[in-house]
């Protein structure tokens, strides 16, 4: 993050990139991104290829999507498009995700029983689903490298891992309890260091 | 203007979609049961076969609402359902996203986004580890899945292409007699 810009303005005003670009990627995103890694494909494009956003807008981002109700591909298109391009970018970035998917799904579903006596289908598609979870893998490493590295950053993650990947814990109540733990445990070293 | 039976997708899917915190995971349990225990829009196992659909597809997974509603009224049943599904939930973050992004930089505004990130984190590995169990992975998926994570980190190498190589690997394998289809 540019060091002039945290303190005066919030990183997630809307920056008005242009609107054409921001719909091919999201519709790339919505046609091509197979196999579960949408949000680490997403990632890709916006931070790493673009460079719209960065490492720390991104991942409250994705909190966000994650938290609130909805799809979090879908969540995620809303919440960024509006950051990119207002609300304009929001619908664009949303309707980029979900039409072309919602066309091929519709065909899918239409040929899937002459698809389905192919063993190739699963094959193939467990391949593909080794790249999403690639991509998910790669950015979570690298996520993890540029991020703070104080003791709530990484306890608070820790324990997030340890609850709903280790023990399994539905995610839901599990959020519940640690966003607001780790928000109040961020706050009070906030208001600490501003005295 | 609306049939009956497009306005049974609304009252199904609608208020599923204000309740799909954590996406479309949570509210699986529950669409399986209102079209096929209760509406009896669908069997058991056409329910199976469109879940495993909305997997392999493209997009939301929650786009198996559109299944459904293209199995209840055609067209106009997908279209109905998929707009039940993502109209309610995506008013509820248009205004939380607008909102956040208009507000000023606060200590609580800090505190939020420094408190947010690595629960983001905690879940991105645990979603990792959620599917390499869930698709039981082999000697081939770990060898693809360490050679890809290999290349998508070190190398700026174009994801989708990645994916298409990938699938065209395993089908030339498969072909090939290589592996049988396991």
């Amino acid at each position: 993050m540019p060091p002039d810009t945290p303190a005066k303005t919030p990183d997630t005003a809307p920056q008005h990139v242009p609107i054409l670009e921001l719909l091919g990627v999201f519709l790339k995103l919505g046609i091509l991104a197979i196999g579960g890694g949408v949000q680490a494909f997403m990632y890709r494009d916006l931070v790493e290829v673009k460079r719209w956003i960065d490492d720390k807008a991104y991942l409250t981002g994705l909190a966000i999507a994650q938290v609130l109700p909805g799809a979090n591909p879908v969540n995620l298109a809303l919440y960024f498009g509006l950051k990119l391009h207002g609300g304009l970018g929001a619908t664009a970035a949303v309707l980029g995700m979900v039409v072309p998917a919602f066309c091929i799904i519709l065909i899918m579903g239409y040929t899937y029983r002459q698809l389905a006596q192919f063993p190739a289908t699963h094959f193939i598609l467990l391949g593909v689903a080794s790249v999403g979870v690639a991509a998910t893998l790669s950015q979570g490493i690298k996520i993890s490298q540029r991020i703070d590295r104080d003791w709530v950053t990484i306890g608070m993650a820790l324990v997030t891992f340890a609850a709903v990947g280790v023990a399994r814990l539905p995610m839901v109540p599990v959020v519940l309890v640690v966003v607001p733990a780790s928000i109040l445990l961020f706050y009070v070293m906030e208001r600490r260091r501003a005295r | 203007m609306l049939d009956s039976r497009l306005i049974g997708l609304i009252v199904v899917f609608a208020p599923l979609s204000i309740l799909s915190f954590g996406g479309g995971q949570a509210i699986v349990a529950d669409i399986q049961y209102q079209t096929v225990e209760v509406h009896k829009w669908l069997t058991n196992s056409e329910f199976v076969d469109m879940f495993a659909l909305s997997r392999a597809a493209p997009g939301p997974s929650t786009l198996i609402s559109a299944l459904i509603g293209w199995q209840v009224d055609g067209f106009p049943g997908a279209l109905v359902a998929a707009l039940a599904m993502y109209v309610p939930s995506s008013v509820v973050v248009y205004a939380a996203a607008s909102w956040w992004q208009r507000s000023q930089a606060s200590p609580l505004r800090i505190a939020i986004e420094r408190g947010l990130a690595p629960v983001a984190i905690g879940l991105i590995f645990a979603g990792v580890v959620a599917v390499v169990q869930a698709a039981k992975m082999d000697w081939l998926g770990m060898v693809t899945l360490a050679a890809c994570t290999a290349i998508l980190y070190f190398t700026k190498f174009s994801s989708y292409r990645l994916l298409f190589i990938v699938g065209a690997v395993y089908g030339a394998l498969l072909y090939s007699g290589l592996l049988g289809a396991g």
